[in-house]
């Protein structure tokens, strides 16, 4: 495999993900685990020893709800869907994203001031 | 109904553990098929998904406890959810038929309300804490004399206060009456010559100065009540120091006893006695009480009076039964050693029995009384609401159909009634409230002398209790019942009688027939209680009561020193009294029946050799003239006469009954007796007629009679038969009594009939009790059936129009429905019958002149709730019998 920047997750950001990986539709555990690393380019890795209890979690917070289905090989699947509860939280995090990436961005671009 | 579907599935729990599996097993094997797809071996794809999800038991056990979590809180949302949208339906419910609603919440209320008035006071009386610190380690002492208690003898107070090692106190008391003179009017005084360390022995604190102790007493100190204190004295703060007179004599105040020391006047055999003692002073030589009979007697080693209630406080760690077995023992021995002591026994009562003997009984009947017209209250509603739950039969099979389950529904019903049972206890408590005040007005003085009672929390907690069981126990048949249904069977025919209202009917039938069965058994209880009364209240006592007051006197200083000088003194206040206009005969008697002093003796016959068994006999004293002022008529011989003085040879009278058991058929005139405990020999000079001396209920006994003039006491009670009503003379009676002496205290003035019905006020107030709570019973028995019979002809309406389409008459469908009223009633009548006996065997100490399964109160009872049944079913019945063929078949 190629050279690759681990980047760290922050605190919440994972579960922000998982919100955004299922505002296009319903997904199980490894279709939203394979959609972050794709959509990262294999940069972001998913650790799934944490993936699971996120997702549990966010069920239990009520912003995803399960059903189990049945897959294309005729396997039970558990399908996560968000709830509108879910869609907004994702909303309020991704302008809570927003700005702390601006803010930080410009700290980390700032020059040294000039005194007068 | 999508709410109800929505919420069943809450009800079912998936496997957490096995879901997690298979969710980790499906991520396993679509990882380990990408991996093929990029080239790798099947083996080396495996291994490489094992080792890119890690340790799949931690993920495991973390999703599942977040998991777990979750369902908890669910299911506990969801019963908080469940629980109050019951109660608003409930309320709803209950709203919408406000007329049922209205008769439930009154029929528990009445059911409810009657049982928390009662145990209000049962928890004042029976429950509530005595005065006295560890109040359950204090006894009373008596002698036993053939089973019976009576009061311990100087001698005996000493030699078990000396010998008994259970106790690590004791103090004899003795009840006098004493006369305070000074500060206003003279006035006679309940009061108690105690032993020096009785309120140690009680353990009480003082409200003001300090009450003398064991061995320390100043022999003229005294001890003052709080309502003494403050009705005479005006609550005066610098009391104690002060010096009052009683009897003549100076004694110093040293305390105040607070409020709550209430100690009733103790009495051997429990009797409702007057207030308690309000003051209290120490004992005369060895710490002895002294006597009433005499104040300054020394009797230190008198065996054979016994005047002493005794109060004993057991050792630490010595039981009840250990206590008593000792005294038992230590008696006995004493009887051995001193042939005075006349072989009695000595025994121990716990002090809450001691207090509380006399009115245990009752107060558990009433609370037997009030169970049952709780149990009626509950079948009433119970038939009620299965009634009501007939007409939601549909809906609730329909809300099963949907996924509801019967627990759920139950549920949902049971609520229902709790809810009900709530409203009922609610308005109970207030009927209670209001209730117990006039309880308390109908309540004899040894049941409220206590304490008055009232409504505390234990009181709160009881009926919150009941309530809450009652609402369950009411509520669960008919729940059970109505959840049964399956939806086929309630939507199969449109409104006509199912297969599930047969047996709605069915239940409702058992419960009113049940309901009769209580009443039947209550109202044989009210039937009987009454019938003894009205009894008690007809028995001829032997006296003429008609206008006769009685009142108390005593004298003090120089007159109470010399018995020749009482005589006198009496006799000079018998002749004024009898000059008082409107007065017609005068009397005078130590010993006054029905609420005066008894006192008993042992005797012999002249020339008859001393039997086993010694002869006993009550003991009177009374003045010439008494038993004619009393209305006891002389049957043979003389009554006494004033020239039967001292000097003259001693006589006495006796009773029919004595001299019918000594002397049958012959006439005792002339004969002589002595008393046990005196050498002289009495002559019998007249047989008077039998009077009932302790009251209406007790059956006339022995009785010797002896004079005033020949033997007398420095207190007496007088009788007068007035013209008109005694209360309108009693002025006039006041003056010449103080017209003879300013100083001497008249006490206790009542008349005859308030004597008797003071001796009647504990019978009377059970009857009166029990009586109304039957009435209650047969009341709530009425509105069973009539609700009964009417639901029953309203869902047979099709039915009676049809038979009358064909034929049947009015008149037969009128039968019909009496006739199954009937039925009910007297399958009702014959199961109450049958049991009651078994119900009225806890009166039988209770009753007088009528036997427990006395016939005629069994077969009125009987007949009456027949004839009830038969009333309350009459406007249903006339219903049936209107009912337009046409119209209903039509609709």
């Amino acid at each position: 495999m190629n050279d690759r920047t681990t980047v760290d997750l922050l605190q919440g950001t994972l579960a922000a993900l998982i919100l955004k990986s299922l505002s296009w539709g319903s997904l199980h555990g490894y279709g939203i685990a394979r959609w972050i690393e794709q959509i990262t380019e294999d940069e972001l890795l998913v650790e799934e020893g944490s993936l699971y209890p996120a997702l549990h979690r966010l069920q239990a917070r009520g912003l995803v709800t399960s059903e189990w289905t049945l897959s294309d090989t005729n396997r039970r699947v558990r399908c996560y869907t968000l709830t509108e509860q879910g869609r907004q939280q994702l909303r309020a995090e991704l302008s809570r994203w927003e700005r702390f990436s601006e803010v930080v961005t410009r700290a980390l671009q700032s020059r040294r001031p000039r005194t007068a | 109904m999508s709410d109800g579907v929505r919420r069943e599935r809450r009800i079912w729990r998936p496997d957490i553990g096995a879901d997690i599996d298979a969710e980790l097993a499906h991520h396993l094997d679509m990882r380990e098929r990408d991996f093929r797809e990029r080239g790798l071996s099947p083996v080396e794809a495996r291994e490489a998904a094992r080792r890119r999800i890690g340790d799949p038991t931690t993920i495991r056990r973390e999703v599942r406890s977040i998991d777990e979590r979750a369902a908890r809180e669910r299911r506990r949302a969801g019963m908080w959810t469940d629980f109050h949208q019951d109660m608003l339906y409930a309320c709803r419910g209950l709203r919408r038929t406000p007329g049922f609603t209205a008769i439930a919440v009154l029929t528990l209320a009445l059911g409810i309300g009657a049982n928390t008035a009662i145990f209000s006071v049962i928890n004042t009386v029976l429950l509530r804490p005595l005065p006295f610190p560890d109040a359950d380690r204090l006894v009373f002492v008596w002698n036993t004399h053939d089973g019976q208690p009576e009061p311990l003898g100087p001698g005996r107070l000493r030699d078990l206060q000396t010998q008994v090692t259970s106790f690590a106190s004791f103090a004899g008391i003795s009840h006098i009456s004493y006369t305070l003179t000074g500060d206003g009017d003279a006035e006679r005084i309940a009061g108690s010559s105690v032993s020096s360390g009785f309120f140690d022995t009680l353990g009480a604190r003082p409200l003001l100065g300090e009450p003398f102790h064991k061995g320390t007493a100043d022999p003229s100190a005294v001890v003052l009540s709080e309502r003494l204190w403050r009705r005479r004295f005006g609550a005066d703060p610098s009391i104690v120091g002060r010096t009052i007179t009683l009897n003549g004599r100076a004694r110093q105040v040293v305390a105040v006893m607070p409020r709550g020391f209430v100690w009733p006047s103790i009495t051997a055999q429990p009797s409702s006695a007057d207030t308690g003692p309000e003051l209290w002073v120490p004992g005369g030589p060895g710490d002895v009480p002294r006597t009433a009979v005499n104040e300054d007697l020394d009797v230190t080693g008198y065996r054979n009076t016994g005047y002493l209630r005794c109060v004993a406080r057991l050792k630490p760690g010595v039981t009840l039964a250990q206590a008593r077995a000792e005294v038992a023992s230590v008696g006995a021995r004493l009887s051995r050693m001193y042939p005075e002591d006349d072989g009695r026994g000595a025994t121990l009562v716990g002090i809450r029995n001691q207090f509380a003997g006399a009115v245990e009984r009752p107060l558990l009947v009433l609370a037997g009384a009030v169970a049952f017209v709780l149990a009626i209250a509950c079948a009433n509603v119970a038939s009620l609401l299965l009634g009501r739950g007939a007409a939601r039969r549909r809906d609730l099979a329909l809300r099963r159909a949907l996924g509801a389950s019967r627990m759920r529904i139950i549920r949902q019903l049971v609520t229902e009634s709790v809810v009900l049972a709530f409203a009922g206890g609610a308005a109970g408590l207030l009927l209670a409230w209001w209730g117990s005040t006039s309880l308390l007005s109908l309540t004899p003085p040894d049941i409220a002398g206590i304490s008055r009672s009232g409504i505390d929390g234990r009181v709160l907690l009881f009926t919150l209790g009941i309530a809450v069981t009652v609402g369950i126990a009411f509520g669960l048949a008919p729940a059970i019942e109505l959840s049964r249904d399956r939806l086929t069977d309630a939507l199969a025919e449109g409104g006509t009688r199912t297969s599930g209202s047969r047996r709605t009917s069915r239940t409702r039938d058992v419960l009113v027939a049940l309901e009769i069965a209580i009443a039947v058994v209550l109202l044989v209880g009210a039937t009987l209680l009454v019938r003894s009364f009205i009894g008690l209240t007809r028995v001829d006592t032997g006296i003429d009561t008609h206008n006769l007051l009685t009142f108390d006197v005593s004298v003090t200083g120089d007159r109470a020193e010399y018995q020749s000088r009482q005589v006198q003194f009496y006799e000079s206040l018998i002749q004024r009294l009898g000059a008082v206009p409107g007065v017609r005969d005068v009397g005078a008697a130590v010993t006054l029946p029905i609420g005066g002093d008894d006192f008993g003796t042992g005797y012999l016959i002249e020339g008859r050799p001393v039997p086993k068994t010694k002869l006993r006999a009550g003991y009177q004293i009374v003045m010439p003239g008494y038993f004619h002022a009393m209305g006891i008529r002389i049957l043979s011989g003389r009554d006494f006469r004033s020239s039967d003085d001292r000097k003259a040879p001693p006589v006495v009278l006796v009773n029919e009954t004595l001299a019918r058991e000594q002397w049958p058929g012959l006439d005792p005139v002339g004969r002589r007796v002595r008393f046990d405990d005196d050498g002289q020999w009495m002559t019998v000079v007249g047989v008077t007629g039998d009077i009932r001396h302790l009251g209406p209920s007790v059956p006339p006994r022995p009785e010797v009679y002896q004079s005033v003039t020949q033997r007398s006491f420095p207190f007496i009670a007088f009788v007068v038969r007035t013209e008109r009503d005694p209360y309108d003379v009693m002025p006039s009676i006041r003056r010449a009594v103080l017209g003879l002496d300013p100083d001497l205290p008249l006490s206790g003035v009542r008349t005859m009939d308030e004597h008797i019905a003071r001796a009647l006020a504990k019978p009377k107030f059970l009857s009166t009790l029990v009586a109304a709570f039957g009435g209650l019973a047969v009341s709530l028995a009425l509105v069973g059936i009539y609700g009964m019979m009417s639901w029953s002809v309203t869902e047979r309406r099709q039915e009676i129009a049809i038979r009358m389409a064909l034929g049947a008459s009015r008149e037969r469908m009128l039968s019909m429905v009496l006739g199954r009223a009937l039925l009910l009633a007297s399958t009702g009548i014959a199961i109450g019958l049958a049991v009651a006996p078994i119900a009225t065997r806890a009166l039988s100490g209770l009753l007088y002149g009528i036997t427990p399964t006395d016939p005629l109160a069994f077969a009125l009872t009987g007949i009456a709730l027949g004839a009830v049944a038969v009333l309350s079913a009459l406007v249903p019945a006339l219903r049936a019998a209107r009912v337009q063929p046409a119209m209903v078949v039509k609709y």
